[in-house]
């Protein structure tokens, strides 16, 4: 009568991850007292419960994917590694002269922080415990579960690895008995003070992470700070510190009154200035601990703010104007609105434009280079590979709605025209921005007439670029998950096609430049002349190979394409 | 009947992912002009199969025609006569919707001119003209499932396939997607859509597919397949469930006086 245990009626999801074992009667649950309190409406919870929870989120997490138990191998080797080259570090700045040994600490302990601050906003939602929404059906105070948070907060790889790093400052700066005991508690209160950033940062925001708006505005915030930490490592490369102990004594004496800072400068002074700055530390530490409370019991009552979608113009580009109506003009089309409106458009754009220029400003910066055409071809070209690298993936960003397209495609033929229509949008947008690249490249170099050949080769490094992409895009697809962070750019166990597609357009799109590239940059300029029949020809012929590949293997790219992220 | 009157017809379909097979040897069968049903329980294959007729997913055996026309063989005949709105439903996020019909248009050939008359046309009717500026990234269900049903219509196919159509749509939606599929077989072309809402099926259908564990269980005409009991109860025992729920035992707590 009855089918076998897997009946399909019966709801056979994974089963749940509850703490204790379901028995007939309500039991507790072994460790933390669940028992139920009517009259008071609130459990009584501790925070263990919510470690155990973050364990079992953990666990949960690798459960059955070799991938991911790789990358938390990886991710654990990383954390270890961290924990003991920060711990080791800092110890050893002990060898270091006192006021050099201060001064470190104090910028270090001041990065830790701004690190704790920015970083798991970029990461939000990789962490199940971190939404206090999930939890706002649960019976509990705000402050059972402002401490359980802070508990799961805690729990976990990278927090201690930050506080085996911090506590390398006890060894590396403290003086006596007093100097350890206040260090001790300089360590702790500076590992609080960053825990308790960063959840007051990401609760208070949290609301706003959940708009389509606010992730998308995250996305593009995540590059800028990518970018942004490149700064100082060119600045020290132009020479324009100087000095670089004088460097870091200005920015020590700059931080020195910040909270980390004063954490930092405890450990050394280890007097009554100690005890005072500790002092304002654990003040501060309540405060925002207060603040994220308030923030948290207002995360939960207040709704997902949805977004009132705001209208687009309907009109028509003008790219669509001058093309024949048909396949091309509508791929074109749609992939220049999907340029500006998608965050992972503008994203791709933004890094590949701000890569290049940061690379043409070091490479003109370096001394000893000699000066001619190269310096300006050079950057030139490599913006030109940089922007191609964008399109080795070209269904990527479409996903799962790239069904529209092989629904509508019923030849080879139809496969090369949504390439032709791909590429006529990246150039539409690139051509221009490498004509303005190169004739700064042209300037920077110190002669301006270097811009046209620069020009048109990075026009024909373009072209081979998009024809090497093309064929990447069919061979090696892989899914661009929706929420973009800085860490990922592909689905979960995705990576290693991810890297193999944009390495190997790097690679073939370099050696095939290497033709007409090398002997320009050898002196022999005439070459650049082949490089835009050169380029339109091999796009022509990667757009052809393409064309033939996916249409036998559209259903397998669509696979591709549309995993889980 | 033969196979040329068929809408669609499938012999032996199969496919197998890893270890699990999630299709093993289905014979589908359409008649055109039908309104035809595809029920079964979660699992049972459906999604897999429709992906599958509709050329999205590559079967590991098995043939399957559409109008006579093998899917994977002619391709460029079949896409043609076809309309699809799979699972899920992803679409162009980041397109208004009425760009999103418009670009559907012009990749199926369609003149502009043409494509703009048709989905002014459809955006009315799916009463979603006061929308038709906004990116679909930003539609509720109802609205994306009735845009994604108007993307299906734009090049008037002859054959549409439909995964889900009413899942998480709301009542006036659902009247909508309803009205406008009722128009649509009634000048005879063919709706396959999936579904578990047995009512809606007998509603609805007049030629229903059970589906269960990968297998066509029973298929034909509404009247035969019920044999004079509900669908719903019909359906029941076609895929073994229990006829009287199986927890009388436990659960005793529930509704008790106290935690």
């Amino acid at each position: 009568m009855s089918p076998d245990g897997s009946s399909p009626v019966s709801p056979a999801g994974p089963p749940p991850a509850a703490g204790g074992s379901v028995t007939g009667a309500p039991a507790p649950a072994a460790g933390g007292p669940v028992t139920g309190a009517p009259g008071t409406g609130a459990a009584r919870v501790g925070p263990a419960i919510f470690v155990r929870l973050k364990l079992r989120l953990i666990a949960g997490n690798l459960r059955g994917d070799t991938t991911r138990l790789l990358g938390f191998i990886f991710t654990m080797l990383a954390a270890i590694v961290v924990a003991s080259f920060g711990f080791l570090a800092m110890a050893a700045l002990r060898l270091a002269p006192a006021d050099v040994a201060a001064d470190v600490a104090i910028v270090t302990f001041t990065a830790v922080l701004v690190g704790w601050a920015i970083v798991p906003l970029l990461a939000f939602g990789l962490d199940d415990t971190l939404d206090p929404s999930r939890l706002a059906l649960l019976p509990l105070r705000t402050g059972q579960l402002a401490a359980g948070m802070f508990a799961s907060s805690v729990t976990g790889v990278w927090p201690l690895a930050t506080l085996i790093a911090v506590t390398g400052a006890i060894v590396g700066l403290a003086d006596g008995v007093g100097g350890v005991l206040l260090g001790v508690v300089a360590v702790l209160l500076q590992f609080a003070l960053c825990i308790v950033t960063s959840r007051l940062i990401t609760t208070s925001l949290s609301g706003v992470l959940r708009t389509r708006r606010g992730r998308d505005v995250l996305a593009i915030s995540a590059i800028l700070v990518v970018v942004a930490a490149q700064l100082p490592n060119l600045l020290l490369n132009r020479g324009i510190g100087g000095d670089p102990l004088a460097v870091l004594h200005g920015l020590a004496s700059a931080l020195r009154w910040t909270p980390p800072g004063m954490a930092a400068h405890a450990i050394t002074d280890g007097g009554v200035l100690a005890l005072a700055e500790l002092a304002a530390l654990a003040l501060l530490v309540v405060v925002l601990g207060r603040l994220w409370i308030a923030a948290l019991s207002r995360a939960l009552v207040t709704t997902d703010a949805s977004t009132e979608g705001a209208s687009v113009r309907n009109s028509r580009g003008l790219l669509a104007r001058v093309l024949p109506d048909g396949q091309l003009a509508a791929v074109a089309t749609k992939e220049l609105k999907y340029a500006r409106r998608d965050p992972r458009g503008r994203v791709g754009w933004f890094a590949a434009i701000a890569v290049t220029g940061i690379m043409a400003f070091s490479l003109n910066g370096q001394e000893g280079g000699t000066p001619g055409p190269a310096l300006a071809i050079g950057p030139a070209c490599i913006g030109a590979l940089m922007i191609s690298l964008q399109s080795c993936n070209s269904f990527g960003i479409d996903g799962r709605s790239l069904w529209m397209n092989s629904m509508a495609y019923g030849t080879a033929r139809d496969w090369r025209t949504d390439l032709a229509g791909r590429h006529l949008a990246v150039a539409t947008i690139a051509v221009p921005a490498l004509t303005v690249l190169s004739v700064i490249a042209g300037l920077l170099a110190g002669n301006v007439g270097w811009a046209f050949p620069a020009m048109i080769s990075s026009w024909g490094v373009l072209g081979v670029g998009l024809g090497v992409g093309a064929v990447t895009s069919v061979l090696l697809p892989y899914t661009v998950p929706e929420r973009l962070n800085a860490f990922t750019g592909a689905a979960p166990g995705q990576g290693g096609i991810a890297f193999a597609a944009s390495f190997g357009a790097m690679i073939g799109t370099a050696l095939l430049t290497l033709p007409v590239v090398l002997p320009e940059l050898l002196g022999f300029g005439w070459a650049g002349v082949l490089a835009l029949p050169y380029g339109i020809l091999i796009s022509w012929g990667g757009r052809r190979l393409a064309g033939n590949l996916g249409f036998t293997r559209y259903p397998e790219i669509l696979g591709a394409i549309s995993r889980p992220a | 009947m033969t196979g040329i009157a068929d809408a669609v017809r499938t012999q032996g379909l199969f496919k197998r992912f890893g270890q699990q097979v999630a299709v093993g040897g289905v014979d589908l069968v359409v008649p055109r002009g039908s309104f035809a049903g595809l029920v079964g329980p979660n699992g049972a294959g459906k999604t897999t199969t429709l992906s599958m007729v509709t050329g999205l997913l590559r079967p590991d055996a098995g043939i399957i025609h559409i109008d006579g026309a093998d899917v994977w063989r002619d391709p460029v005949a079949v896409k043609a006569r076809i309309g699809v709105l799979p699972e899920g439903l992803r679409l162009f996020e980041r397109l208004s919707g009425r760009e999103l019909l418009s670009y559907n248009g012009q990749l199926r050939g369609i003149p502009m001119r043409e494509v703009e008359r048709r989905a002014e046309e459809l955006l009315r009717v799916m009463d979603l003209a006061d929308s038709a500026d906004k990116l679909v990234v930003d539609y509720s269900t109802g609205m994306r499932k009735k845009i994604g049903l108007a993307a299906a219509l734009l090049h008037n196919p002859k054959v549409l396939f439909l995964d889900e159509p009413f899942e998480g749509v709301d009542p006036v939606s659902a009247n909508t997607l309803v009205e406008v599929l009722r128009r649509y077989t009634a000048s005879g072309s063919t709706v396959v859509f999936s579904s578990h809402v047995m009512d809606l099926v007998e509603r609805l259908c007049d030629w229903v597919s059970v589906m269960n564990r990968g297998q066509i269980v029973a298929q034909g005409p509404l009247e035969e397949v019920r044999g004079g009991r509900s669908l719903n109860e019909a359906f029941l025992g076609l895929v073994g469930a229990p006829a009287n729920g199986n927890g009388e035992e436990g659960l005793s707590w529930l509704g008790a006086t106290s935690a």
